[in-house]
């Protein structure tokens, strides 16, 4: 076979040739789906890129370090070890990981109860250092009034909407802080509101109050300890990396059954299937588009392949063998849709990229308020380009090629040479 | 409604009072706060009261059975209405627990469930765990010398200190000066708005010492709505011990 | 031959397609699998908001709510339907039932308290149901995860999984539940788990314990008249607006201070998402059947091409060019008429056969919620009629527009060239 390769080559790449328009037609369907293929699935993934960062910003990260008792009990015992807490956030320093580490936000969560002259509401108290938790939040961005924490904060709580109507308070007010310390007693603590905000979430907007965990420490007397490691990656492709190197740092304690590395996907279930489902519809309808385009090319092809009798007989005739003959037309084939794909993969990223790169904004469609999966929704859209996926397309594309072509291949390989000279073309 | 440590210590201050009987003296305002609410704490004492509640919705009156000791122990155990007779409260060490008699359980009652009101009245939880004195943290500042309605009276401003973990702007009382009784706090939060008013009258003599027998609590917002603590029996400096408040006496029934 | 003649080029149309049967076939199954791409994504698409919806609003809550005119937003123990009096309930629910489009009612009682078992204690939400007429209406007490639902009288209570975790308590535990009563009195009781629910819905499966209304009203010392909310469903969702107007009416006489409110407005932004969706179902049929013109464009202008002789003859013999157009015309109406037929046979038993045993998505991917609303995951679809006429629509106009170039261009043979074997 390979010693006529180039013959076979050759002879696929000049009858494209011959029948340019013909080509040319196909190929432009061939385009078309692999433009809007890449525009869809560059947008897909810049929405899930978008869902999954909100979703892990309101949680505890692409990565989480936690006891795996907290989880269950969100009981101040089960925090992290001060030794642990340090392991963790030596080794997401070290730059074989900090090139993918956008923010770590290190808390400590206990649920407790806050009070104002007007009243008291139960509540959850998120002690945080206010400069990594700054890096690591959205709810800095989501201010009504006032500002978030700073460094040198001490009794400064930052407070949502509707937990502010409900105690009656505002900028500067009093509140009284009351939950259960290291020794079981109830501490208790004054701090002011700093800051209010609105997330657009209810049951964070009722209850989430974020205060400096060195004041968190003093009254709960856990000192610097925390009960979460939230770790933010620049790219959610980086979460398997970043979170197996946490657990070869953390080794012992995590084989103590102190401390667990979760990923987002543990952590936010729900999260991970919403975007699970989102892929799940994109594949459905480019598998189609693809079946549609495929059974075009098969009838490109085959097309091609019945005018032609006389010149592959001629062919075997000159000592082509009948696999070489299939040959050509598989090459043929498969040479149209990978130029056409290759064009259309180029095209699509790069019109996706220039009329779209700042993002794609469905306002108007969207609102500024939709919840999926308890997850506020930013309605603008910014394309993302992964290299994988652009690899996956190129070679569904080839595939799709290929299999088209296989019918008529075989086709022209099985044609009975003298009475394939009977004919005129 | 929430109530902050000053207002707590009147709850206590009935059940354990002392020092009757302070030579009268030129004192600072600081002292004559702290003896009013060194009257409030302190001891040990076992007592009867009966609580009248109102509100928008019900009215009712209970009669409770109280010991304590200290700040750090109390048990409550309701005699009245008899289909809840046994229904007890303590408190020991920043815990609650809660004994039901109908259903024979104890319930411990959590942090994040401390604001709910205790007994329907508008105590709550959390005054029965408050510990620290009134002196620890307010400053306190006289600003009233005189008469009032023919009695002479103080009346006295306390100001939250800076790291205090109460809600309030300020507290005002008024205090006699004959026998150092309180006559009323008045209790307003940060934008000088009052909150709440607890009046003391029926002063009379209760276990050997003077104590105002009646306290009634108005929250300013509704202003139908209160309750009122009336006192029957006290006894003071009783024998007992921490290990009287434990989960074995929340259940007996006397 | 005169123009006048009716003329045999739908025949020759027709013919055309028969003389190559794989390619006929070909470009067929590619326009007939656009045809049941549009039904069966639009199909799904709807599955996914009409879930939405149907849970959103028949899980839990009900298509329509009945409350006293003080219940929301504050939602007070005290605000009762029919104030502090209460109500004739079975003449309400009775009221409701009759009218066609309701499918079942129920009344609901709220209170809020703790759940203790053993050591945990947990803050609570209490549901009072009336087990009998609950199960008509909503379905998060259909399946039980374990355990059997309340019986009315007893002091049997269900609770979420994720409440039953957190207390560590089972079927057949026994619990306090504590709340304050309407008295001022602070209500206990023993209560046995009777069974354990998950409805999906995380803040119901941590905090909600289920128990029967008579007990809750004993609990909490309300009349027996005295509920908080008449739960309705009705057999579709997007008849519940105007059901509720009837309602209202209908339960004018009775004069009882409340409003009907249906879920369109109680969750507005539910009907935003569905309106959303369906805006996207023009753009799925524009490109796919965008996508499907360029296949048949090819495959029409290839025949065409390859009969240049016939035109050239027809040409010759004196048709009009613009007959010739329309015998590739009819050939692509023709084509568009089988592939809609081929398209149809395989789309009509797959939409039919998963609209009523969806097939099971679990494996791929878990539940989600949209806008606070359980979807599960499954290959559901609903009927659209309206797109399935569209889609037909758009299928032959497909085929048409594909075909018109190359029409033009099979007019514009050359005759003599085409017959001189160029």
């Amino acid at each position: 076979m390979t010693k006529h390769l180039r013959v076979i080559v050759g002879l696929a790449l000049r009858n494209l040739q011959r029948h340019l328009r013909r080509t040319l037609l196909t190929a432009s369907a061939m385009i078309a789906g692999s433009m809007l293929l890449i525009f869809s699935l560059s947008l897909g993934d810049g929405t899930h890129e978008s869902w999954i960062d909100s979703g892990v910003r309101m949680g505890s990260g692409h990565v989480t370090v936690e006891s795996p008792a907290f989880r269950t009990t969100q009981n101040i015992d089960a925090r992290l070890s001060t030794a642990a807490r340090q392991v963790a956030e030596l080794a997401l320093q070290n730059p074989l990981l900090s090139g993918d580490v956008s923010a770590v936000s290190s808390r400590m969560m206990v649920t407790g109860l806050a009070s104002s002259a007007a009243g008291a509401r139960p509540v959850k108290i998120m002690g945080v250092d206010p400069r990594s938790e700054a890096a690591f939040t959205t709810l800095n961005a989501q201010v009504v009034e006032g500002r978030y924490l700073e460094p040198d904060d001490r009794l400064a709580a930052f407070v949502g909407k509707q937990l502010v109507d409900s105690l009656d308070l505002r900028l500067g007010s009093r509140l009284v802080l009351n939950a259960q310390d290291v020794d079981n007693d109830i501490g208790g603590q004054l701090v002011r509101v700093v800051g209010i905000f609105q997330s657009g979430v209810p049951e964070i907007d009722q209850s989430l109050v974020h205060i400096p965990l060195s004041t968190a420490g003093e009254f709960l007397g856990s000192r610097d300890d925390v009960t979460t490691i939230g770790v933010l990656l620049n790219d959610s492709a980086a979460v398997p990396r970043v979170a197996q190197a946490l657990r070869q740092a953390l080794a012992d304690p995590v084989a103590a059954g102190q401390v667990t590395v979760l990923n987002w996907r543990e952590a936010m279930p729900e999260l991970a299937a919403a975007v699970a489902l989102d892929d799940f519809g994109n594949y459905l309808v480019f598998g189609i588009l693809f079946i549609i385009i495929g059974f075009g090319i098969v009838n490109t092809v085959l097309m091609s392949v019945l005018h032609r009798h006389r010149e592959f007989g001629v062919l075997q005739a000159l000592g082509l063998t009948p696999g070489e003959t299939g040959a050509v037309v598989l090459v043929e084939g498969l040479v149209m849709t990978a130029v056409s794909g290759l064009v259309g993969v180029a095209l699509g990223l790069l019109c996706t990229w220039h009329f779209f790169g700042e993002g794609l904004d469905f306002t108007n469609l969207m609102g500024e308020e939709m919840t999926f999966s308890g997850v506020v929704i930013d309605p603008v859209i910014i394309p993302l380009f992964r290299v994988t996926r652009v690899v996956h397309v190129l070679l569904f594309i080839l595939s799709i090629g290929a299999v088209s072509s296989v019918y008529p291949a075989i086709r022209a390989a099985s044609i009975d040479v003298p009475t394939a000279m009977k004919f005129e073309r | 409604m929430r109530i902050g440590s000053a207002c707590r210590s009147k709850v206590l201050m009935v059940l354990m009072v002392l020092g009757v009987g302070w030579p009268a003296q030129a004192q600072t305002a600081e002292e004559i706060i702290e003896r009013v609410d060194r009257l409030l704490r302190g001891d040990s004492s076992h007592g009867v009261t009966r609580m009248q509640v109102v509100t928008e919705h019900w009215e009712r009156e209970m009669t409770l059975e109280l010991w304590s000791l200290g700040t750090d122990h109390s048990l409550v155990r309701l005699l009245a209405p008899a289909k809840e007779a046994g229904t007890a409260t303590l408190m020991a060490d920043d815990d609650i627990w809660n004994y039901l008699p109908k259903v024979d359980r104890t319930i411990k009652v959590p942090a994040s469930m401390m604001g709910g009101s205790w007994m329907g009245s508008h105590f709550t939880n959390d005054d029965l765990v408050k510990e620290s004195q009134l002196i620890e943290d307010y400053d306190v500042e006289m600003i009233f010398d005189g008469e009032h309605d023919g009695v002479g009276v103080w009346e006295f401003r306390l100001t939250p200190k800076p790291e205090a973990a109460v809600v309030w702007g300020y507290v005002d009382y008024q205090v006699r000066k004959d026998d150092y009784m309180p006559l009323w706090a008045r209790y307003f939060d940060e934008d000088e708005r009052l909150s709440r008013t607890t009046e003391f009258s029926d002063f009379r003599n209760l276990g050997g010492r003077i104590v105002p027998a009646v306290m009634n609590m108005r929250p300013a917002d509704k202003p139908n709505e209160r309750t009122t603590m009336i006192y029957d029996e006290i006894e003071f400096d009783i024998d007992i011990d921490a290990s009287f408040f434990s989960l074995q006496s929340l259940k007996r029934r006397r | 031959m005169t123009s006048t003649q009716a003329g045999p080029w739908r025949q020759i149309g027709w013919r055309n397609l028969g003389r190559h049967p794989k390619r006929t076939a070909i470009t067929a199954i590619g326009l007939g699998v656009g045809y049941f791409a549009v039904v069966f994504l639009v199909g799904w698409s709807s599955g996914l908001m009409a879930q939405m919806v149907e849970n959103g609003t028949g899980l839990v809550s009900g298509q329509i709510e009945i409350h006293d005119t003080d219940y929301r937003p504050d939602r007070s123990l005290y605000d009762t339907i029919g104030g502090r009096e209460g109500a004739d309930i079975s003449a309400i629910i009775r009221t409701i039932a009759s009218d066609p489009a309701v499918v079942a009612a129920a009344p609901r009682l709220y209170a809020g308290g703790l759940i203790s078992s053993g050591n945990s204690t947990s803050a609570g939400m209490l549901m009072g149901i009336d087990p009998s007429l609950e199960l008509d209406l909503t379905r998060f007490l259909d399946d039980l995860v374990e355990g059997r639902i309340v019986e009315p009288g007893r002091n049997e209570l269900l609770v979420g999984d994720e409440l039953a975790r957190q207390l560590g308590a089972g079927v057949g535990d026994e619990v306090v539940l504590v709340a304050p009563g309407a008295d001022g009195s602070m209500g206990n009781d023993l209560f046995t788990i009777a069974g354990i629910f998950h409805s999906g819905l995380a803040f119901i499966d941590s905090r909600y314990g289920v128990l029967p209304l008579d007990t809750l009203q004993t609990l909490i010392v309300m009349d027996t008249g005295r509920i908080h909310e008449v739960a309705v469903s009705t057999a579709d969702p997007w008849i519940a607006t105007e059901a509720a107007g009837r309602l209202t009416a209908a339960l004018g006489p009775m004069d009882l201070d409340i409003e009907v409110a249906p879920w369109t407005e109680l969750r507005p932004e539910m009907v935003e998402y569905v309106a959303l969706g369906e805006s996207f179902y023009f753009l799925i049929i524009a490109i796919v059947f965008g996508i499907a013109m360029f296949g048949v464009a090819n495959t029409m202008l290839m025949g065409t091409y390859e009969r240049r002789r016939e035109f050239a003859v027809m040409l010759a013999l004196g048709t009009s060019p613009r007959h010739i157009v329309l015998t590739v015309v009819y050939e692509a109406i023709a084509l568009g008429a089988v592939s809609l037929v081929a398209g149809f046979v395989v789309t009509l038993p797959v939409m039919v056969w998963w609209h009523n045993a969806p097939p099971d998505l679990g494996w791929l991917y878990g539940e989600v919620t949209v806008m606070g609303a359980l979807i599960r995951p499954s290959l559901r679809v609903e009927y659209d009629v309206a797109v399935w006429i569209w889609s037909s629509v758009a299928l032959l106009l497909t085929a048409l527009l594909a075909a018109l170039y190359p029409a033009a261009r099979a007019a514009r043979v050359p005759p003599a060239d085409a017959l001189s074997g160029l």
